[in-house]
């Protein structure tokens, strides 16, 4: 009796178990035919792409074909000392860009927890609107600020004595990595600030209770509970740093120091439109390569602390 | 038109940077097909293709960037009813649309006619992207029409024509000759003399620059170079020849690296920048080398100069034998694809050579013609208020018959053009020379040909 029931059971679950997946997938739809349509075809067919070469008939003008060339493409593009050094000076970007920039949204994150409601508005807003302005017109401003010749900010320095060449070969990087920090502070601040507002308040009643000050709840309270919301800012900055292509782009109208290849996506963009695309398509997927590696590297570092 | 031209290199950054969204996507999309890329027509054939009218009405499309042209299209369609020109305005060849125009050619959607501009033609040859017109009714006769170099640019060191001349850019010397008048200079004539007048200019004020070196325009040092070699590049039997490090362009390099060095050319501008503009305007640059349609650039950048400049012929190597380069300027090509290569030949070599119709193109677009029929234009032969009453553009067309007739262009300008700039920024940072921006230059431009599948000699 009691064996019969069970197996009914059992089975009206299962059945209703498959009903569910099949729905789930109905649902999923709406996702999955352009993720698979416009992410992962193309994907493919970069990856198709990077393993040819072009082959041509014979006179100078002669007809072209794309052979197989195997992994020909991805050994140039290694031995291209250009592309080479763009990945290390992205690299270097990184590095440095993606912690001052998260440490500046981490802190005006924690300052603006602390205001009455009335000034966190606008300072939120305030904060924010960099984000807002579309990144081509953000970097012809600043490309304004820089230029020696016509910036007001170059020439207020220079009347105390101070001569910034915010364009010459050594600081340009700086330049540019100050323009990002400037757009997607505020944005990361406000990813920070929403996690900390999640935080139910008790924790900081306690805290108080034990004698711990504004400062200690902040460190020691807030900073460890929004710690995925630092990681996620910090996966998506690394994604952007090394896909830097605007504002190096929009500085090089201004200033002698920027070359076609100074970023990896830069030099992709220019192979594409020199009719390389199968070099385009190598410089494509190890730039998603070594994306991939990095952001998923520091998310699993940061699992594994959490699991210890 | 040509203005927007000569500017196109530096202009390309908005539309860059949001076609970068789309690089992956283009990269994907613009190759597919690339395996028969070029079997459209059958253009490069030895002997000129047929090249039969029509029947019946027939309408091209006509895609061009820049102001005014509607004006003349307007003009054919009302003398034209069977053969009627669907004109679209599109953003410059190096903003764009010499990529839709790639792209149209594999996916067939092309226009009938498009501007190529001299230094492209072997780019769009190169993906079979031109028909060769020289089967056409009237093309054979045109040759006459133009001036002689712009026509062997079109016939590309073979028997075809692949393109009518539209606009040429040969060089000039725009200077400030209220500046050279008080430091009682002439206008130099040779390029020692300009290096020996960059000096004492720089003495009176140590604060001006005879000029500006710009790391944006490597075709203006193209011209430069082109003023003082047959060619940098040749192809015979299917092989191409690379020169563009050799004694002739050293000798030009090296010059400049010693202008560099002495400071006495600017190294932080870049052309077409408002900065430069500036600089133009309060006097601390005071000479461009540049071509025609750089008369309206200086006058639009820097009001406040007007009547301070003139144009002089550009400084020679060897004042006994003049030379000179050419900057910029425009072909309009009959593309791939398009099944009425009759009509669209009949347009191109009215639009280009028609004595109204280049006059209305001088008028409405700005352009300096290819055509040598409009010597006595109106608007050519008037004195310009800007430059003191002068009529400049005697000066150059004065100049356009001094260009080294047997330049060829390489089949992979805009790699080569690339390397170049990245070598001047190089140079301009101080971390490596200009001859040796050559030597990079000339290997990496092999390594770009080979990775067309091209053979390249060594």
């Amino acid at each position: 009796m009691t064996t019969t029931e069970t197996r009914t059971d059992r089975r009206t679950r299962h059945t209703s178990g498959t009903r569910h997946r099949r729905a789930a997938l109905w649902f999923l739809l709406p996702f999955a035919v352009p993720f698979v349509a416009f992410y992962v075809l193309p994907v493919v067919y970069a990856f198709a792409q990077s393993l040819q070469r072009i082959s041509r008939g014979g006179g100078s003008y002669g007809k072209a074909t794309s052979v197989w060339a195997g992994l020909f493409q991805y050994d140039r593009a290694l031995h291209d000392p250009d592309f080479v050094a763009s990945l290390v000076r992205v690299a270097w970007f990184s590095l440095i860009q993606i912690p001052v920039m998260l440490l500046v949204a981490l802190v005006l994150a924690l300052l603006l927890d602390t205001q009455t409601a009335r000034l966190r508005r606008f300072h939120r807003l305030a904060i924010f609107v960099p984000y807002a302005i579309p990144g081509v017109i953000a970097a012809l401003m600043w490309a304004y600020l820089y230029d020696p010749r016509l910036s007001p900010l170059t020439q207020a320095m220079s009347t105390i004595g101070l001569d910034p060449d915010f364009l010459s070969p050594s600081h340009i990087l700086w330049s540019i990595a100050n323009v990002v920090t400037w757009t997607y502070a505020g944005y990361n601040m406000v990813v920070m600030y929403a996690a900390l507002q999640a935080i139910p308040t008790e924790l900081y009643e306690a805290a108080a209770v034990d004698g711990a000050g504004e400062l200690r709840i902040a460190l020691q309270i807030k900073v460890p509970l929004i710690k995925p919301a630092l990681v996620l800012t910090a996966v998506f900055s690394i994604i952007g740093t090394l896909q830097l292509f605007t504002e190096p782009q929009v500085l090089r109208t201004i200033t002698t120091s920027i070359t076609s290849t100074y970023t990896p996506n830069m030099a992709a963009f220019n192979a594409a439109s020199a009719n390389d695309y199968s070099y385009a398509a190598a410089l494509s997927l190890i730039l998603a390569a070594v994306s991939f590696v990095f952001s998923f590297g520091l998310l699993r570092r940061t699992t594994r602390g959490e699991q210890a | 038109m040509s203005q927007t031209r000569g500017r196109s290199r530096t202009r390309t950054v908005g539309l860059a940077a949001s076609a970068l969204a789309v690089a992956t996507l283009a990269t994907a999309c613009a190759s597919a097909g690339s395996t028969d890329a070029g079997s459209a027509t059958a253009a490069s054939t030895a002997s000129a293709p047929a090249c039969a009218p029509s029947t019946g009405k027939v309408t091209l499309t006509f895609w061009n960037w820049g102001t005014g042209m509607d004006k003349v299209v307007n003009l054919w369609n009302s003398q034209n009813p069977n053969i009627q020109v669907d004109l679209k305005t599109v953003p410059s060849g190096n903003a764009g649309t010499y990529q839709n125009l790639f792209n149209g050619l594999k996916a067939g959607t092309a226009p009938d006619l498009a501007p190529v501009e001299y230094d492209t033609l072997s780019s769009f040859r190169l993906v079979d992207g031109l028909q060769d017109i020289s089967g056409c009714a009237g093309v054979a006769d045109a040759k006459s029409k133009f001036v002689p170099w712009t026509w062997q640019q079109v016939q590309m060191g073979g028997s075809g024509v692949y393109g009518v001349p539209q606009d040429i850019g040969p060089l000039a010397l725009y200077y400030r000759k209220d500046i050279f008048d008080k430091n009682g200079l002439a206008a130099p004539t040779t390029w020692d003399e300009y290096y020996q007048d960059a000096k004492k200019l720089k003495a009176a004020d140590p604060k001006s620059y005879i000029s500006f070196f710009s790391q944006a325009d490597p075709n203006w040092f193209t011209g430069l170079l082109w003023q003082n070699t047959p060619t940098l590049f040749s192809n015979d039997a299917g092989t191409w020849k690379v020169s563009i490090d050799t004694d002739q362009t050293r000798k030009v390099a090296d010059y400049w690296q010693k202008m560099l060095d002495e400071n006495l050319v600017a190294k932080d501008l870049q052309g077409f920048s408002e900065a430069l503009n500036k600089a133009w305007d309060n006097g601390s640059v005071l000479t461009w080398i540049s071509a025609p349609w750089g008369w309206s650039t200086i006058r639009d950048g820097a009001p406040s100069t007007s009547g301070k400049w003139a144009v002089a012929p550009i400084p020679q190597w060897d004042a006994s034998a003049p030379s000179n380069g050419n900057w910029g300027g425009s072909t309009v090509a009959v593309l791939s694809g398009g099944k009425h290569p009759y009509e669209a030949a009949q347009f191109a070599l009215w639009l280009n050579s028609d004595p109204q119709a280049v006059s209305m193109l001088i008028k409405e677009t700005g352009i300096y013609p290819a055509a040598t029929t409009d010597s006595t234009d109106p608007f050519l032969s008037a004195p310009v208020p800007f430059y003191g009453g002068q009529k400049i553009f005697d000066v150059f067309a004065q100049a356009a018959t001094q260009v080294n007739p047997d330049f060829v262009w390489g089949p992979t300008m805009t790699d080569t053009y690339r390397f170049m700039s990245d070598g001047v920024a190089k140079t301009l940072a101080g971390s490596q020379t200009l001859s040796q921006t050559l030597t990079d230059t000339e290997k990496k431009t092999k390594d770009a040909i080979t990775a067309q599948g091209i053979t390249v000699a060594p």
